[in-house]
């Protein structure tokens, strides 16, 4: 049997597991547990075999379509992008799982729990193995869905319920610009086709669309006076989905929140696997952001932005999950940023983003765990109350200082000495600069070297308040058991070496996708239409300063940390207080909540929206009283004849049929 | 030879008389007569088009009817005595409560 | 009445008793004269299919035997019917005008 047929087995296994855990999990030790651990662990193996298969024999991609109904497909797709992502999303999956069976072993919902990630596994397998847009709709609302259910997972606590439908709410808002911009991309190509699909062709398979967007280019649309084109608003309505799924600047607010939901299911979800969808939405689509003027450009500076915006709101919280969740919308930004730099070195910039996007899966998912264990042990989230940590918890120390210093990213530049996130940050920051210096517009570089130092402080301000120190609290810490413990330490290993060991192959692995593979793309002929200047070189050749400068932040970063947090040199207390006008606006996360709340959902949704909805209600009210005004009144009269009185009856019977008699014979004798 | 015409006239006029009663009288008793009036014109109808069609069925339900009407009378009477018994009179203009 | 018909016994006197009945009833009255006329001329206007006279038989004028015979072939279940009605209506009859016996 071939490594392809099994391939569709990927989703529908997890997918089995939901099933199977939601019905019986609660006769299984654990909630079933064993159920979703053994169908990911064979998804995570055939992944591994089809990508392995794929470095071997990079033509072997694997592409299967069936006809779905008219001309819309299911399939799956499978070329070196997907089956990365594939390794990536059943080995966290994994991992989390076998965790979880520690983490949520108090829990009395397991069989709920499990069958929810499980079901979350399966449509986010679903996702990443799409051969069309359609289908990756689907399962990309079905992890929405998932996101939601796991968020407010426990919902008798008020603030999850609120957060579940906060999540839901907000990245909705992203959903539905990505569907506006599907169908808008099937108008297109069905114009392009004048209305006749010819046999076999599938319009929303992705090879379908690329190998339209020369057209797709040329159709063009006034809106505001300018000549926008059409790949330029489906691209930018795809990236709206990926503003909303990933957290990215204006629809972040949802990830903080998200953080009521288990810890695994924030390690899971909201760190590693689903935040990354949006990212990965971006990457297939690349052919598409290449030949869209300005997509890239905005997906670069709002990239850059976020990964600034978000690191300034990590340094301040005090909720060890709500400084990871800042941390992962700002490394969501880095990716962005890298994917964005497409406009500089082409096609690179989809391997750049996906290192990243891989090694961050590794070392955030580590981080959350870390965390989660911290807190199984401890029983709070206020870093305030921790310290001293590391005395009862050696192992999850050890293991989130290797995420912390990855994702901090240290190494020594031109070796191959590093953590992960070294290697997968420094080729987008160096992107940047590549940037900078063929366009002279130097903010992304700014950008991400200060979000750096940033990320740097408030990630060993975490470490250093956690772990070092004296308990400030009361209370009784002890390290997790191994089932907790062995996933971290096979994480914490991931996240020190993968980097080293896939720097060199990752990128041009990965570069294959849309060279080689299932569709042959000129990315130098499609950056023409997108107007976008390619450089000439590759990264390399910078300066040592700037080689180094990312390394240089990271470290200034770990000292400026120290000397707060560890050693207590400068004393804080002057800034960290309510009078700080700064201090204030980052700890209010820039109020960004409450003009959502106070003045998008109370001023502009329920006054002013209200306000019309009300002239129209009562529009449609007055018309629809009028009618049964009418209506009742006639009948009030008309049922005045009811007398109740059997002459009248007979009166106006016999009158009745008089009339009739006389009316008929007129009229036969008048016609 | 009396003419057919004049059979159905005199029933029309019978049948007019106790339509005119009924729509005007107020007692339930007359108006109980003035149904058995129009039921009799319509017998006079009936023993008439059986005579001037030589067929015998039409006079068998003129019988029929009477008989009929005799069972009607009986009930309606019967009713008629429930009414007074409960409201002391036989108006049947007062007894509206299906009224509206 | 009597007394009326008696000793003031006028065409005046019928003639205003008359309208005096028929007064409040003018409306039934317009009616049921309506209805008659309607109905007079059409029978008046009709042509009546059937024979000019009515069938001579001076030996025997009597068609009760006839009556009889019809009754009790062709239409001997539309009698027993009209027994069982006859019967039920009886028994309603009584049923309603006996009361409950409290009087």
């Amino acid at each position: 049997m071939a490594i392809e047929d099994m391939a569709f087995l990927i989703p529908v296994l997890p997918a089995l597991a939901f099933v199977l855990t939601f019905f019986l999990g609660k006769k299984l030790p654990n909630g079933g547990a064993i159920i979703p651990i053994v169908a990911i662990f064979a998804s995570f193996i055939i992944s591994l075999m089809i990508t392995l298969n794929l470095l071997q024999n990079p033509e072997q991609v694997i592409s299967q379509s069936y006809n779905w109904f008219a001309i819309l497909n299911v399939g799956i797709l499978i070329d070196p992008l997907a089956a990365v992502m594939l390794c990536m999303v059943s080995f966290v999956s994994l991992l989390i799982h076998i965790y979880a069976v520690g983490y949520m072993s108090h829990d009395k919902a397991q069989p709920r729990y499990f069958a929810e990630t499980a079901l979350f596994t399966a449509a986010m397998l679903g996702v990443v193995l799409s051969d069309n847009i359609l289908q990756f709709f689907i399962c990309w609302e079905l992890v929405g869905l998932c996101s939601y259910l796991l968020i407010g997972f426990w919902f008798e606590k008020p603030s999850a319920a609120s957060a579940a439908k906060k999540a839901f709410l907000t990245t909705r808002v992203g959903d539905v610009m990505f569907l506006a911009g599907i169908i808008l991309l099937f108008s297109d190509i069905f114009r392009i086709y004048n209305g006749s699909i010819p046999e076999g062709v599938y319009v929303l398979r992705f090879d379908e669309i690329f190998t339209h967007i020369p057209e797709i280019a040329a159709l063009n649309t006034q809106i505001f006076g300018f000549q926008v084109s059409h790949l330029t608003i489906v691209t930018l309505l795809f990236f709206g989905g990926a503003v909303g799924k990933s957290g990215q600047f204006p629809l972040h607010v949802w990830l903080p929140d998200a953080m009521e939901g288990p810890t695994t299911v924030s390690a899971l979800i909201h760190a590693a696997t689903m935040v990354t969808a949006g990212v990965y939405l971006v990457a297939r689509t690349f052919p598409m952001f290449v030949a869209a003027p300005y997509s890239l450009l905005v997906v670069a500076y709002l990239g850059a932005f976020t990964a600034l915006f978000a690191a300034t709101m990590g340094l301040v919280m005090n909720d060890i999950k709500r400084v990871l969740a800042f941390s992962t919308i700002s490394q969501l930004g880095y990716m962005m940023l890298g994917l964005g730099m497409g406009a500089v070195i082409g096609i690179t910039a989809v391997g750049d983003s996906l290192f990243h996007l891989i090694n961050h899966a590794f070392f955030k998912a580590l981080l959350f765990l870390c965390a989660g264990s911290v807190i199984h042990a401890v029983g709070t989230q206020d870093i305030r109350q921790m310290g001293g940590v590391r005395k009862v918890m050696p192992i999850t120390f050890a293991t989130m200082l290797i995420a912390s210093l990855a994702l901090a990213g240290f190494g020594i530049p031109g070796t191959s000495i590093g953590v992960s996130g070294f290697f997968s940050k420094d080729p987008i920051i160096e992107a940047a600069y590549l940037f900078g210096e063929s366009t002279e517009n130097w903010m992304p570089y700014i950008f991400s070297i200060v979000a750096a130092l940033l990320t740097s402080i408030y990630i060993f301000r975490l470490i250093f308040m956690t772990f070092t120190g004296k308990p400030r609290t009361n209370y009784k810490g002890h390290e997790s058991p191994s089932v907790m413990t062995v996933p971290l330490m096979i994480l914490g290993v991931l996240a020190l070496v993968f980097g080293a060991l896939t720097k060199t192959g990752f990128g041009k692995f990965l570069e294959e996708t849309f060279t080689n593979n299932f569709v042959n793309m000129d990315i130098h002929a499609l950056a023409e239409i997108g107007k976008y200047h390619l450089a000439s070189h590759g990264a390399g050749g910078e300066p040592l300063l700037i080689l180094w400068m990312p390394v240089i932040v990271a470290v200034a970063g770990l000292l400026i940390s120290y000397l707060i947090y560890g050693m207590r040199i400068i004393d804080m207390s002057g800034i960290v207080s309510r009078k700080n006008p700064i201090y204030k606006l980052l700890y209010n996360r820039y109020y960004q909540n409450t003009i959502f709340t106070q003045f998008l959902a109370v001023k502009v949704v329920y006054e002013g929206l209200a306000l019309a909805g009300r002239a129209i209600d009562r529009g449609f009210d007055w018309l629809v009283d009028m009618i049964g005004y009418i209506f009742t009144e006639a009948s009030d009269g008309l049922r005045q004849l009811q007398t109740g009185v059997v002459q009248n009856y007979a009166t106006s019977v016999v009158t009745g049929v008089s009339l009739l008699i006389i009316l008929v014979k007129l009229i036969l004798e008048v016609f | 030879m009396i003419p057919l015409f004049y059979y159905l006239a005199l029933s029309a006029i019978i049948f007019s008389i106790g339509l005119f009663g009924f729509m005007t009288q107020r007692s339930g008793i007359r108006m109980l007569m003035c149904v058995e009036l129009m039921l009799n014109a319509a017998n006079i109808n009936l023993v008439a088009f059986s005579s001037y069609n030589a067929d015998l069925t039409g006079q068998v339900f003129a019988l029929y009817s009477i008989a009929l009407a005799a069972a009607e009378a009986a009930v309606g009477f019967a009713i008629l005595m429930s009414i007074y018994r409960v409201r002391d009179m036989i108006d049947l203009d007062k007894i509206n409560v299906l009224r509206w | 009445m009597i007394r009326m018909l008696n000793k003031h016994f006028t065409v005046m006197q019928i003639l205003t008793s008359v309208y005096n009945f028929f007064r409040p009833r003018i409306a039934g009255m317009i009616i049921a004269i309506l209805f008659l006329a309607i109905v007079l001329i059409s029978i008046g206007f009709t042509n009546w299919n059937t024979v000019d006279q009515l069938p001579q038989n001076p030996m025997d004028q009597s068609n009760i035997q006839g009556i009889g015979m019809l009754i009790f072939t062709d239409l001997v279940v539309p009698f027993e019917i009209l027994s069982i009605v006859l019967l039920s209506s009886l028994m309603g009859a009584i049923y309603m005008a006996k009361g409950d016996g409290t009087e």
